[in-house]
C-alpha cells in the first residue's frame, strides 16, 4: 500500500486552510455557503478527511460535519441547504437536527427523507454551547451508523487535538517559571511528545479509514471502529494534558482553549465512544 | 494514498516467496540452536551466505554486498516476507544491521572486504561496543580512551552491554580519541578483533536466566590497535554512531510490528485491550508506510520507535494478566515454535512481558525518544 498524501492532497489541504481562515470573520452563513460553492460537500472520503481535520481545527461552526457524513451516505446524495440524520432509534442527540434542512431516517423499509419542520425537534443544551444538537421524535428509525459518519467524527475530533497541542505547544515555550520556559522541563515536554504520538496514531487510522471508504474496502467497517475509538483515545490523552499544562489559563472562558477541549470531547461522545468502538471491534 | 502495493512490488515479492519455499533450511537441519545474538551455527551460516550470493541479504546494497540495489519499499516488502514465515536472515543482527552496514558506509575498500564482506556472508560474527558503565543515554560521554602510539591505537576503558561479544569475532568500538574536544567532537571508531591481547570478554545473564548469555561487559587494557582499523576519519565517530544506528532505525518500527502480529496471534481475543492491540498494530505500520514518501523526518522515527516498543509492552503485560496464576508457568510455549526464529517470542508469558523491556530501554530509552519529539518535532526548548 501507499500510505503517502499525493501532491493535490497537500495542494487541497493548504486550500482549506486558506479558506478557511480568510472566511472566519464573515460568519457561520457566509463560511458554510463558501464550502458548498467550493464543492467540499462532494468531496471523496480521503479528501473529505483532510478537509473535516482542518474545520475541527478551527472548531468550525457550520452544518458541514453532519451534511456531508450523517445525511448524505445514509441518503446517497447531498441535502437541500444542511441535512443530518438519524441513527438510533430514539432519535437522540442528533447533530444539526434543528437546523438542519432536511432528515435523514434509515426505516426497515428504507430510508426516509423528512423536511425539516415535519418532526418535532428539541434543541439540547450541551456543554460545548457552540453545538448544535436536538433530540428528534422519530419513532421507525432503524439503528446502523455509516463508516463515513465515524470517519467523519473522527477527522474532526484530530483536528481538534492538533490545534489544542499546537496551542499547548505556544504556550509552553513562552510561560516562564523558575527561569525557564515551562517547555524545558521534562515532565512538559513527556506529556507533550505522549499528545504528538496519540494524534498521529489516531490520524493515521483516520486516514486508512478514509482510504478504505474511498476504495470500498471490505475493512471500511473495521477501519472505521478503529479511528472512531483511536480519535477518542487521543482527545482523552489530550484534553487531560492539554488543559494540566495550561494551568490555569486553559480554566477560562477567554482562553479559546476550552472551545477545542470541548469539541474534541463532542466527537468521542457522539455515535459512541472510543470503548464502545473497540467492544465493535472485537465483536464483528 | 491508494491501499494496493505497486505492481512492481508485487513482483518482488514473489520472485522472494519462491527463493525462500526453494532454499530454506529444514527443521531437522536447524537442530543446533544460536545462543546468543553474535553465536551462528553452522547451518545458519549456511543460510545466510545462500541470502548473500542470491542478492536476498540486504537486497538495498549493491550485488557485492549482498544486495540488488533495492528501493526502500521493496526493502520493506523483504522484510515483511521474512517477518510473514517467522524466518531471521541472520542470527547476527547487530553484525550485519549495524556493524557491516556502518563498514560499507563509512569503511575504506579495504575495509569493507576485510571485515564486512566476512560478517556479511558469515564466516565472521561482530557486535557493537557502544555503550559503557557511564555512558548510557548519553552516549556520547563515553570514557574508553585511544591514545595514538606510531602506526597504532593503544585503547584502555569498559564496554557494558555490548550483545553477544563473547562470541563475535569483532567489536566495533567507539573510543575517546581527543579527550580535550566537546565531548561530541572528540569521539572515534575503531575494528577491535576479539582475540587482540588485552581484551577480556565477561557474558552475563539478563533477567530471564543466568545462563541466558547475550550481555557481556569488555575490559580493555593497552589493548593495540592497527591504525588501518580507523572507521572514518578521527574524531569524526559520533557520525559513524549516528549513521550506525540510522541503518537500523529506518524499518526498526517493523520489528515491533512483527511483536504485535506475534501478540494479535497468541494473545487472548475477548478483552478491552485486545482492540486496542490491533489498533496499535495497524496505526504503527501506517505511520511506518508513511516515512516511506519523499523526505520523510527523521525524529519521527522517535514515534514509531515509542509507539511500537510500548503497545508491545502495553499487550505483553495485559496478556500476562490475562491468564493470572497461570501466567506465572515457566517455560511454557505461548506461540508457534519456528526454527527460523528466536525462540524469546514464543516464551512464557511472564518472559514476554519481561523481555518487551528490551524495547523500551535499548536503541534509545522511552524517555529519551520523548525527548526527541518534544524538541525536534514540537520545537520545545532543551
Amino acid at each position: 500500500m501507499e500510505f503517502v498524501l499525493d501532491e493535490e492532497q497537500l495542494m487541497l489541504r493548504r486550500t482549506v486552510r486558506e479558506a478557511v481562515a480568510k472566511s472566519r470573520a464573515r460568519g457561520e452563513d457566509d463560511q458554510w455557503a463558501l464550502y458548498q460553492e467550493l464543492g467540499w460537500l462532494e468531496a471523496p472520503p480521503v479528501e473529505l478527511a483532510l478537509i473535516l481535520e482542518e474545520l475541527g481545527y478551527v472548531a468550525d461552526g457550520t452544518p458541514f460535519l453532519a451534511s456531508a457524513t450523517w445525511f448524505a451516505p445514509v441518503a446517497g446524495r447531498l441535502p437541500e441547504g444542511a441535512g443530518t440524520a438519524v441513527f438510533d432509534g430514539a432519535g437522540r442527540y442528533v447533530l444539526d437536527a434543528d437546523r438542519a434542512g432536511e432528515i435523514a431516517v434509515r426505516t426497515r423499509d428504507g430510508v426516509r427523507i423528512v423536511p425539516a419542520g415535519e418532526l418535532p425537534v428539541e434543541r439540547v443544551d450541551v456543554f460545548d454551547s457552540s453545538l448544535h444538537i436536538a433530540h428528534v421524535d422519530v419513532r421507525d428509525a432503524a439503528h446502523g451508523v455509516p463508516a463515513l459518519a465515524l470517519m467523519g467524527l473522527a477527522a474532526t475530533a484530530v483536528g481538534s487535538c492538533r490545534r489544542i497541542l499546537d496551542l499547548v505547544v505556544d504556550h509552553v515555550k513562552e510561560r516562564q517559571q523558575f527561569g525557564r520556559p515551562l517547555g524545558a522541563f521534562q515532565a512538559v515536554k513527556h506529556k507533550a511528545a505522549d499528545m504528538y504520538v496519540a494524534i498521529e496514531r489516531a490520524r493515521a487510522l483516520t486516514h486508512f479509514s478514509a482510504l478504505t471508504l474511498a476504495e470500498d474496502d471490505q475493512r471500511a467497517t473495521g477501519a472505521a471502529h478503529m479511528a472512531k475509538a483511536a480519535a477518542g483515545e487521543c482527545q482523552r490523552l489530550v484534553f487531560r494534558h492539554g488543559l494540566q499544562l495550561f494551568g490555569a489559563m486553559g480554566f477560562t472562558w477567554e482562553h479559546e482553549l476550552q472551545i477545542h477541549l470541548k469539541r474534541a470531547k463532542a466527537c468521542d461522545l457522539l455515535l459512541g465512544t472510543a470503548a464502545t468502538h473497540r467492544r465493535a471491534l472485537l465483536t464483528r | 494514498m491508494r491501499l494496493a502495493d505497486d505492481p512492481d512490488i508485487g513482483r518482488f515479492r514473489a520472485e522472494f516467496a519462491a527463493f525462500l519455499d526453494a532454499h530454506l533450511p529444514t527443521a531437522a537441519e536447524a537442530v543446533e540452536r544460536p545462543r546468543s545474538s553474535a553465536h551462528v551455527p553452522a547451518w545458519a551460516r549456511r543460510w545466510q551466505r545462500t541470502l548473500f550470493d542470491a542478492g536476498w541479504l540486504l537486497p538495498g546494497q549493491p550485488p557485492e554486498f549482498g544486495g540488488r540495489n533495492a528501493t526502500l519499499p521493496q526493502q520493506l516488502a523483504h522484510l515483511e516476507e521474512l517477518a510473514r514465515r517467522r524466518i531471521y536472515h541472520s542470527f547476527n543482527p547487530q553484525g550485519l544491521g549495524i556493524v557491516a552496514a556502518s563498514l560499507i558506509t563509512f569503511g575504506t575498500d579495504e575495509q569493507k572486504h576485510r571485515w564486512a564482506v566476512p560478517v556479511l556472508r558469515a564466516e565472521i560474527t561482530a557486535a557493537l561496543g557502544m555503550s559503557e558503565p557511564g555512558a548510557g543515554s548519553d552516549l556520547a560521554s563515553l570514557r574508553t580512551r585511544a591514545v595514538a602510539d606510531g602506526d597504532h591505537f593503544v585503547v584502555n576503558g569498559q564496554k557494558v552491554w555490548t550483545s553477544g561479544a563473547h562470541d563475535a569475532d569483532i567489536l566495533l568500538t567507539f573510543v575517546r580519541t581527543d579527550p580535550d574536544a566537546p565531548k561530541h567532537k572528540g569521539i572515534s571508531c575503531l575494528v577491535i578483533p576479539t582475540d587482540t591481547d588485552g581484551v577480556v570478554r565477561r557474558p552475563f545473564g539478563s533477567l530471564a536466566a543466568p545462563d541466558d548469555l547475550d550481555f557481556n561487559e569488555v575490559f580493555f587494557t593497552d589493548v593495540r590497535v592497527p591504525r588501518e582499523n580507523l572507521v572514518g576519519p578521527l574524531n569524526e565517530g559520533w557520525r559513524v554512531a549516528n549513521g550506525s544506528l540510522g541503518h537500523e532505525r529506518t524499518l526498526l518500527w517493523l520489528s515491533f510490528a512483527e511483536r504485535l502480529d506475534d501478540l494479535i496471534r497468541d494473545a487472548p481475543c475477548d478483552e478491552d485491550w485486545y482492540a486496542t492491540l490491533l489498533m496499535d498494530a495497524q496505526a504503527l505500520r501506517l505511520l511506518g508506510y508513511r516515512q516511506l514518501g519523499p523526505d520523510p523526518d527523521p525524529a519521527e522515527i522517535s514515534v514509531l520507535k515509542l509507539l511500537g516498543s510500548e503497545a508491545v509492552q502495553d499487550a505483553s503485560l495485559h496478556a500476562l494478566e490475562a491468564h493470572g496464576a497461570d501466567g506465572l508457568r515457566h517455560p511454557e510455549l505461548t506461540g508457534p515454535y519456528h526454527h527460523m526464529n528466536a525462540e524469546d517470542f514464543s516464551a512464557s508469558w511472564f518472559e514476554r512481558y519481561a523481555r518487551s523491556f528490551a524495547g523500551t530501554i535499548a536503541g534509545g530509552t522511552s524517555e529519551i525518544q520523548r525527548n526527541i519529539i518534544a524538541e525536534r518535532i514540537l520545537g520545545l526548548p532543551r
